[in-house]
């Protein structure tokens, strides 16, 4: 088949409202993805922490059964899941050696990989795939009225998503969320690191980094953060109240998913956006724009 | 072949670079046991001098006719040993080289390997040089002129060199002066020599040479021919102005337009005619003109509209008014009822909305009226008299131009009052009569004479009473009518007879329902005339759908504003009531496929009657021309309008004219403006027996802005009105126009489409002197060169592109160039480092490497950046008195004479210098202190932490580029670029000025980075190439071309397309093609291409081809 789903693990229970919009939106724009069974984690912990076999093979299982069950390509929701499948086959293709060792692990399980399945973002395959004209044409209730910052997160485009724009100014996810009615702020922390995985072993650094993020966002007027990615959502959303002690701020800012937005834009239900699994009132945000008051 | 060949195979050595790898003796042993080979030798270093002389003595005492060498690319030896071979007396060309060195020792790892390939490769070169043919160069003169391709500094100083060596010098350079980019710097590093000082003198020389021909603001386009014999043509664009222009300036001082100049780097503005800056060589002016802005091109009547718009923008509306004037007779009227076609074509309607390019006429025409401007007197000129039958636009306009023209002109009009359609079709609250009146005065004033209550029916009779030319323009004054039974009854009003009631002062009756019928402008006059003479309800019945109105949207806008229905898709089909109309009966109509002009064809539904309520109908369907008595001896077209010519306007009767809707049928105001002016001009070339259709309709080119440009988006003003509510009450003018401070915003709006606006105001300032022509052409010239010296200069890194660095959005972050224009004296700001607010900075930052050094951008190190840097930063220090300093660097390179010294200076002067590469500028303060600074985000590795500096202002140090036509001018020189787009030199240690195609040398910064000392000494370097081609005298060409078998040659001439250096000429005569040696390069495409195997290539014949790859593949 041509889309095989990879869900990843984030969207399993925290990130659920991910992964429940994404497949209702895929389904509205017509794209036709197969969710994938049998998945394991991406095991990126692996890979960052540079373990070579864990690292490239525990990825690599999860592509060579989408390889035996024939799908064409991989797509995910998240940007580390995504860098950690597209670097295996990148490896598995480039050094012999990690081939070799791959193929070894794999052998155990009966499974081999030829490094033949590219992952990409959902978000590149919507704009690419189907292009922004049809987001447009599905959209029913245009997002006017919302001042949105569209926040890439640093994973997103470094280092394998070139073809998501710019490394440091990518405008894919602003233009997406243009296409929905929504106006987008200029700023120029759209691709800054999040804190990612050091909000649980360098808080103190991760903090400032989303202050800096929250902080400009405020005050170029944005009414909420839309994002790519289950770990910039979290701990954009969920450290709000702790960063509001640490810096003395009243930061009360909903970070929603690009496919909750789109999810909105089309009409589906709450069954669907799941906005209530955030922990922001997005409702008033919401509720304020289809007003038209700021 | 005649003789046996006698062939010396040497094997090189070359130290251990081949024998390291290669089996040297064992190749030789293998060579001598070669069929043929007479004698096979090794050595250390063939190419040394005994080396050579080994070969020259083995050809003398072994009678050798054949020799070989193995050993490195011929490219590093081959001319080597041809040249030994030939001091022994053999033909150069009997020689063969085995590269067995790059070709083999290099890059094969296993020695039986190489060694076995080495033993194949002689095999085959002396299989091959077996067949060799002895052959001979042919000599060429060469042409002793030479052509300096870009006049900055490094073609300056060459076109000197080569100027004072007695060579003539063409120097081409595109911009409108030299002095490239040297001109723009104020200081130059190490010495601080102010720049233009230094330059300026050389560029005054170069003006004054008179072995150098300067063609400036023109462009090499193509180059052909072949060393020492180069033809080149040149286009040298149109400055507008002549040669003879003084450059006092006078002109600059009464241009309207102000652009951004591109010499200030867009700091500053300079004006449509323009010099680049004071010291420019050559001092003249220039006009930038790029063809026609289009709400000029789009107005029928060629309405100068860019001009008024400009002098409206500047305060000068007696000007605007006047500029209006020339071809539009009632400005103020028409600035209130024109189609205005000109804002449709408006460029900045592409960007946000269009100018309100006819309100702004209005005003301009109005505060004529206010000011009670009067014209200059009638002067008589000519003594012919001109009659125009016809007081309306048309009418008005033809008179004006030729009162204009100083004839005597008198308007016989039917109607109480001049003025047409204006005064008489359409209402008051559109056109207000009063200020049509004060119009017309005016152009009484001018000297035309109008009577009124005047029937004219005969033109002939004019001519008789001694009028020596008419003008026929009696519009439209016939109402089209439905033929629809009941068309008779009372209330039922033809729409112009109802509007002339109304501004004839009376009040046609009008009752609570009115119907009109139609779609047009009069329609909706009409039909809001109809609501203010007491109307309860007004409804338009038209036959077709919304968007097939012909009334203009505007009015329709209007008219829906005021509370007026349109019924679509229904005709009347017949009226009804008692003496006077009290209903009409329809029928719908559908739409079926369109007819040949377009339109779809409107049928009415059978069977699908419905009746409305009506006391009045007004029936507005259209006019046409009653042409009358007056038509009755002059042709005529089937549609009932004059026929005329189409470019001159006579009708069939000589003298007589016709313009306006008599010749158009109906259509816009503006258009009658265009027949009339156009009718007046036929009618002055008549009297004076000029030629009538020369140049009456000339090709302009559109003008459009560079859109490239980011212009920031602004609404357009809104005239004010009246409300809607007040409006129906009564006839007063609806639409109240711009205020002054809206019509200078709105003008400056205009984004100067063609940039030179046609106002004329130069010319007119020039007087006598008359150095200004508007319509001077581009020229071509060819020249013949010997050599060409390409020193096309380099492009500034845009460091747009790196948005991390806030070039282009924050406001006090500067490129090099910019910077360089502020410290300069004659910069926009006297040579003061000011912020973008006019305050001094109190810290400024410096950041290096800004596009290099970068994998992302460009990989290279730009030479230059680092040396500026210091600059910059003792400038500041010299004039911004107490300011930090911060200067970022990765590592500072200076390399060169008295730079070192230089760095340590500014050391000494209290720079801060960063060690490291600059992350970010951003303005995303931190602390509250920092809010309106540029926080500069860099790690200094030297300390090892990671600094955040808040200053007022950050200089970029921006990278050297290729220039912005280096691919593809390389291609008309013949040479090839390198990887980073730099043009590719010789060899980069040993031939540094000299490119792959003989004659062509490169000079300064097109071919890589560099400081202007190193630029001088490339000048003056190509500058010696060229004078040592030159004063040779002579070239001689490889012999290795093709040749034509003329016995074999069909004449498909199909290698004539196909040559790449359109070097196959063919024999019309013979009808036989023949390659020209001199330009043929020897690439063999025409060989391979021939369908009849005539062609064949020397040196590379197909048999020695073969035997070679024979020796590969059998040894």
């Amino acid at each position: 088949m041509k889309y095989l789903y990879y869900p990843g693990c984030s969207q399993e229970v925290t990130a659920k409202n991910y992964d429940v919009s994404a497949k209702a939106v895929a389904k509205t724009l017509g794209l036709e993805m197969e969710e994938m069974e049998n998945w394991n984690c991406c095991g990126v912990a692996f890979m960052v922490a540079e373990l070579e076999v864990p690292g490239y093979a525990v990825p690599a299982r999860n592509l060579a059964l989408a390889e035996k069950m024939g799908a064409e390509q991989m797509v995910t929701v998240c940007p580390a899941c995504h860098i950690a499948l597209q670097k295996a086959t990148n490896y598995v293709n480039d050094y012999p050696n990690v081939n070799k060792t791959v193929n070894e692990a794999l052998g155990k399980a009966n499974l081999s990989y030829s490094g033949k399945v590219p992952t990409r973002h959902l978000l590149e395959v919507i704009y690419h795939d189907l292009g922004l004209e049809k987001v447009r044409e599905a959209v029913k209730k245009p997002l006017t009225n919302l001042k949105v910052a569209a926040y890439s997160g640093c994973q997103l485009t470094r280092p394998l998503g070139k073809e998501l724009g710019s490394y440091e100014y990518p405008v894919i996810l602003d233009e997406t969320l243009q296409a929905l009615g929504a106006e987008t702020i200029d700023y120029t922390r759209k691709a800054r690191c999040c804190g990612g995985m050091a909000m649980t072993t360098a808080p103190d650094v991760a903090m400032k980094l989303c202050w800096d993020i929250l902080e400009e966002v405020t005050r170029k007027g944005a009414q909420i953060i839309v994002t790519a990615c289950p770990l910039c959502q979290i701990n954009l959303e969920g450290y709000q109240t702790q960063i509001n002690s640490k810096f003395n701020k009243n930061f009360n800012i909903p970070v929603v998913y690009f496919t909750q937005m789109m999810g909105l834009a089309f009409g589906l239900p709450e069954s669907e956006l799941r906005m209530k699994q955030n922990l922001t009132d997005t409702g008033k945000v919401l509720e304020t724009a289809a007003k038209g008051g700021k | 072949m005649e003789e046996t060949p006698r062939i010396g195979v040497y094997v090189c050595y070359c130290g251990s670079n081949i024998a390291g790898t290669v089996d040297v003796e064992e190749v030789a042993k293998y060579a001598a046991g070669i069929p043929n080979v007479v004698v096979a030798k090794t050595y250390k270093y063939m190419c040394s001098d005994p080396g050579q002389e080994l070969i020259k003595q083995d050809i003398k005492n072994l009678k050798l006719n054949r020799v070989v060498v193995a050993s490195c690319s011929p490219l590093m030896h081959e001319g080597t040993f041809r040249r030994a071979v030939a001091e022994a007396g053999l033909n150069p060309y009997l020689y063969q080289m085995a590269n067995i060195r790059e070709q083999v020792s290099w890059v094969t790892k296993d020695r039986e390997k190489a060694t076995a390939k080495a033993k194949a490769l002689v095999n085959a070169a002396v299989r091959r040089v077996a067949l060799h043919e002895p052959l001979q160069r042919k000599e060429f003169p060469v042409n002793p002129n030479v052509l300096v391709v870009g006049g900055g500094i490094a073609g300056i100083e060459a076109a000197l060199k080569c100027a004072s060596a007695g060579k003539k010098v063409y120097l081409v350079e595109k911009e409108p002066t030299i002095g490239g980019h040297m001109a723009k710097f104020d200081k130059t590093f190490p010495t601080l020599d102010c720049a233009a000082c230094i330059l300026t003198p050389k560029m005054t020389d170069v003006g004054r040479h008179p072995n150098i021909e300067m063609m400036s603001w023109s462009e090499v386009e193509e180059v052909s021919g072949f060393v020492g014999n180069f033809k080149v043509k040149v286009k040298k664009k149109s400055r507008f102005v002549k040669d003879s222009c003084t450059g006092c300036a006078d002109c600059l001082s009464v241009c309207p337009v102000d652009v951004p100049s591109e010499f200030e780097q867009g700091l500053a503005m300079r004006k449509a005619i323009y010099r680049p800056f004071p010291q420019a060589v050559p001092g003249i002016m220039i006009i930038d003109k790029k063809g026609v802005s289009p709400c000029r091109t789009s107005c029928p009547a060629g309405t100068f509209a860019h001009a008024y718009i400009q002098m409206a923008r500047t305060g000068k509306y007696e000007k605007a008014l006047e500029i209006t004037r020339r071809t539009i007779p009632l400005p103020s009227a028409c600035g209130r009822v024109c189609y205005h076609y000109c804002e449709l074509d408006c460029a900045r309607g592409e960007l946000d909305e269009p100018i309100a390019i006819n309100p702004i006429k209005r005003f301009v025409g109005d505060y004529g009226i206010k000011a009670n401007l009067k014209p200059a007197p009638f002067k008589k000129q000519h003594d012919e008299k001109v009659a125009v039958i016809g007081g309306g636009p048309a009418g008005l306009a033809c008179a004006h131009q030729l009162a204009m023209k100083g004839y005597e002109t008198t308007i016989f009009e039917s109607a109480p009052e001049a003025g047409g359609i204006m005064r008489w079709g359409i209402p008051n609250f559109r056109m207000p009569k009063d200020v049509l009146k004060k119009e017309i005065e005016y152009l009484q004033a001018e000297g035309i004479n109008i009577k009124t209550g005047i029937k004219v029916n005969d033109a002939q009779s004019l001519l008789n009473d001694g009028y020596k030319a008419v003008l026929i323009a009696t519009g439209t004054n016939e109402n089209l009518k439905l033929k629809v039974e009941g068309e008779e009854l009372k209330g039922i009003y033809p729409a112009l007879d109802f509007l002339y009631q109304i501004n004839s002062g009376k009040n046609p009756l009008v009752g609570d329902k009115v119907v009109v019928v139609g779609g047009g402008n009069t329609a909706t006059d009409a039909a809001r005339s109809a609501l203010r003479l007491g109307a309860k309800e007004v409804t338009i019945l038209f036959n077709r759908t919304e968007e097939d109105l012909s009334a203009h949207p505007e009015l329709i806008a209007d008219t829906k504003a005021e509370g007026i229905k349109f019924h679509y898709q229904a005709i009347p089909v017949q009226f009804k009531g008692a003496g006077k109309v009290a209903e009409i009966v329809c029928r719908k109509t559908e739409l079926g496929n369109p007819d040949s002009t377009g339109r779809r064809r409107v049928t009415p539904i059978e069977g699908s009657e419905f009746t409305i309520p009506a006391d009045t109908v007004i029936v507005a369907l259209g006019d046409k021309s009653d042409l009358g008595e007056l038509g009755k001896n002059i042709k005529t077209t089937p549609w009932g309008t004059y026929k005329v010519d189409s470019v001159t306007l006579e009708t069939s009767v000589k003298g007589v004219f016709a313009a306006g809707d008599c010749v158009t049928s109906a259509a816009s105001i503006v258009e009658a403006f265009y027949t009339g002016n156009e009718a007046a001009e036929s009618i002055h070339r008549t009297l004076r027996g000029e030629d009538m259709k020369k140049d009456r309709q000339p090709v302009v080119k559109v003008g459009r802005p560079d859109f490239s440009k980011k212009y920031p988006k602004a609404p357009r003003q809104k005239n004010t009105t009246t409300p809607v509510a007040e409006r129906v009450k009564n006839f007063a003018e609806v639409d109240l126009g711009l205020s002054e401070p809206q019509v200078i915003k709105e003008a400056e709006r205009c984004l100067n489409c063609a940039v030179c606006c046609e106002c004329y105001e130069c010319a007119t300032v020039c007087g006598d002197r008359k150095n200004i022509d508007y319509n001077m052409p581009d020229q071509t010239v060819e020249l013949e060169v010997g050599a060409i010296i390409v020193a096309t200069g380099f492009k500034l890194f845009d460091a747009a592109v790196m948005e991390r660095y806030g070039y282009g959005k924050l406001p006090n972050v500067y490129n090099s160039l910019e910077f360089e224009r502020l410290t300069n004296a004659s910069g926009p700001t006297s040579g003061e480092v000011l912020l973008r607010n006019g305050k001094k900075p109190e810290s400024v930052a410096i950041l290096h490497c800004i596009g290099s050094r970068d994998k992302e951008y460009h990989a290279y190190c730009s030479r230059v950046c680092c040396m500026y840097a210091l600059k910059f930063a003792h400038l500041v220090v010299e004039k911004v008195k107490g300011a930090k300093i911060y200067d970022f660097y990765i590592d500072m390179r200076a390399f060169g004479k008295g730079y070192e010294e230089f760095y340590n200076r500014l050391l000494e002067e209290g720079v801060e210098f960063v060690r490291g590469k600059v992350a970010e500028v951003t303005d995303f303060y931190e602390k509250p202190e920092e809010e309106g600074k540029l926080i500069v985000k860099a790690e200094d590795t030297l300390l090892g932490t990671l600094r955040r500096i808040p200053v007022d202002m950050v200089v970029l140090c921006n990278g050297l580029t290729p220039g912005p036509n280096a691919n593809t001018l390389n291609r008309v020189f013949g040479i090839s670029c390198s990887q980073e787009g730099f043009f590719l030199e010789k060899h980069p240690k040993l031939a540094p000025v000299s490119t792959a195609n003989d004659g062509v040398y490169i000079a300064g910064t097109c071919q890589g980075p560099k400081d202007i000392p190193d630029t001088v000494a490339q000048g003056a370097a190509a500058a010696c190439e060229a004078i040592a081609l030159i004063d040779k005298g002579k070239v001689d060409i490889e012999p290795i071309y093709a040749v034509v078998n003329e016995d074999l040659c069909s004449g498909c001439r199909i290698c004539n397309t196909i040559c790449p250096y359109s070097a196959i000429e063919f024999d019309e005569v013979k009808k036989v093609s023949r390659v020209n040696e001199a330009l043929c390069k020897g690439c063999g495409t025409c060989v391979a291409t021939c369908p009849s195997s005539a062609i064949t290539a020397r040196h590379y014949t197909d048999e020695e081809i073969m035997t070679e790859i024979e020796g590969i593949l059998v040894g």
